[in-house]
């Protein structure tokens, strides 16, 4: 019950503040786009696009070729761009509940702290998972009608990006109890995408460091660190139907969250209010 | 224990210090001390929202970081901000879900307790357009919704115009006279006096005193009222009255002594009357809470 009014109240806080409903609004234009796009024949329009060029190829194989490089296009926006907006718009959630006034009312309650935060955290999840499931979803049942092409692969990028936004929430979770600041969660958790990025260049990177402590820093960094564009990557191979088997970066960003986490709820259950 | 640590020089403030209170159950407890004595501290401590540097709180003979020792607790805490995005009855659904109430005992609860704060037509408004005086009266619902054994309100009045300040002592007497023990952090004295039965003063994290209303504000006396004219008052007498006297006081042309007993003012009034001078009244006294609050917090400060 309490889990339950936890997680509603989540969801109240985050639709009160406007930058929800602009989420939901992008994702809502996005799939108006697409509609829009299926109205002046989007598959029979690329393929024409591609026989200009004289390549007379297999239809079949031209429009599943053509909406799997769509799909990857909207999972890397999503993954990215989405990412960045969902972490914005959810920083304000956990260090809200702290402000003065608000959370001795909460820990008065019969309720332990560890499940206080692990409420707000689970409810902030189910509200980005909201709007991710209606964006792939929505797009996908589109193209999918219009082509014919039904690529469940796509829906992958349902469980990454919630899993992503799942790591990256546990840092800002952590920044939140820790300094309650919502911009530095921000910040940090930015941050943290970018250095991904970088530290996914290892084998470059391996080869061009000079000395062999700064081979270790890299290679600790990268090994500690989650592996937010390894996971981004491992996606867009699911969605195009290329191998892939680096399940490593899951589960080892899956234990970067579970330990962040775990910091955060400690901080949280010994801290006065 | 609770000690609180700069976190640059280390100095240290004992804001809690060994504090055992017993609150006989069903009666309205008044907790006071000037500023800094570590009320709220206390009252944090007994709900777990601050921990003890050493030590245990406990409550129900639990301890408090039990979540369970907090569930017969009603809680309105001072200077509270409750969501503004919560309409009067989402806020009393919210907290009673969080105290364990079940949906249907919800429904039914919550425009009961609406109606007992005065806010029965306010339930679907944002409590972000209610004023001061019925966000207080909403938390004190908030407080009440799951029939607490034990209501700690810190400041339960502030804010709140004359009229609300009665309801919400109706509503609590009602429910002292339901068996509801009621433990009251405030800084108004003349509300604490009208309110309580029984009384603690913490100063420095310490209990000063302690005991029953009634006891304690009964300091009871005499007190004479003579003019304070040269010719019908010499200073002589002046001094053999001040020797008897507990005190002596100047006001208004009169001078005021205040006696221990009835005795002692007996003598006074025949002293004086055996030099033919006039008085102006002589009256049974009691302290007030003020008087008290005074005395105990500057001979503790001694």
């Amino acid at each position: 019950m309490a889990t339950v009014a936890l997680i509603r109240d989540t969801f109240r806080e985050a639709f009160a503040r406007k930058i929800f409903w602009g989420l939901f609004g992008l994702s809502a234009a996005m799939i108006l786009f697409f509609l829009f796009l299926l109205k002046i024949d989007l598959v029979e329009g690329g393929m024409a696009t591609l026989s200009l060029f004289g390549r007379t190829a297999n239809r079949i194989t031209d429009a599943d070729y053509l909406v799997r490089r769509i799909y990857a296009g909207i999972a890397t926006f999503l993954y990215t761009w989405g990412m960045f907006l969902s972490v914005f718009a959810s920083a304000g959630l956990i260090p809200s509940v702290l402000e003065p006034g608000r959370i001795e009312l909460l820990v008065s309650k019969p309720v332990s702290r560890t499940h206080i935060l692990l409420g707000r955290y689970l409810g902030n999840i189910l509200v980005i998972s909201c709007n991710v499931v209606f964006l792939v979803l929505g797009v996908w049942i589109i193209l999918g009608i219009k082509s014919g092409i039904w690529s469940p692969s796509f829906l992958i990028s349902i469980a990454t990006t919630i899993f992503i936004f799942a790591v990256m929430l546990a840092v800002v979770a952590w920044v939140g109890v820790a300094f309650e600041s919502a911009a530095l969660a921000t910040m940090i958790s930015i941050a943290l995408m970018v250095i991904s990025a970088l530290l996914a260049q290892k084998d470059t990177m391996l080869r061009l460091l000079s000395s062999e402590w700064s081979r270790n820093l890299w290679r600790g960094l990268y090994y500690v660190l989650p592996k937010i564009y390894d996971v981004g990557r491992i996606t867009l191979n699911a969605i195009q139907d290329r191998k892939f088997d680096d399940y490593a970066s899951v589960w080892s960003s899956a234990l970067f969250a579970a330990i962040v986490l775990a910091g955060a709820l400690r901080i949280f259950a010994k801290r006065d209010f | 224990m609770k000690i609180y640590r700069s976190r640059w020089t280390r100095r240290e403030v004992r804001a809690v210090d060994d504090i055992s209170l017993r609150v006989p159950r069903g009666t309205i407890f008044g907790l006071l001390g000037p500023n800094g004595a570590g009320k709220t501290t206390f009252v944090k401590l007994l709900l777990s929202a601050v921990l003890p540097t050493s030590g245990t709180a406990l409550l129900f003979g639990r301890d408090a970081h039990d979540p369970e020792a907090r569930r017969p607790i009603g809680y309105l805490p001072e200077n509270h901000r409750f969501p503004t995005y919560f309409t009067g009855s989402g806020m009393l659904d919210f907290y009673s879900a969080l105290s364990g109430l079940d949906t249907a005992r919800r429904k039914k609860l919550i425009p009961e307790m609406l109606d007992l704060v005065g806010l029965g037509q306010w339930g679907s408004v944002r409590i972000g357009k209610y004023s001061k005086g019925m966000l207080q009266r909403l938390g004190l619902a908030q407080a009440l919704i799951h029939s607490p054994q034990l209501l700690i309100l810190d400041e339960p009045t502030d804010g709140v115009d004359p009229v609300g300040r009665r309801q919400i002592r109706d509503i609590l007497t009602r429910f002292e006279s339901q068996g509801v023990t009621i433990f009251i952090n405030s800084h108004l004295l003349a509300e604490v006096e009208t309110f309580c039965r029984d009384l603690a003063i913490l100063h420095k994290g310490k209990v000063a005193l302690s005991g029953k209303m009634r006891e304690l504000t009964a300091g009871k006396g005499y007190r004479l009222s003579v003019p304070r004219a040269p010719e019908n008052l010499p200073d002589n007498l002046i001094e053999q009255l001040r020797i008897q006297a507990t005190s002596a006081a100047t006001r208004d042309g009169l001078m005021d002594f205040q006696f221990p007993t009835r005795e002692s003012a007996n003598q006074a009034v025949d002293l004086l009357r055996a030099q033919h001078c006039e008085i102006e009244a002589l009256a049974p006294t009691t302290s007030t809470l003020e008087d008290v609050f005074v005395r105990t917090v500057e001979g503790a400060a001694r």
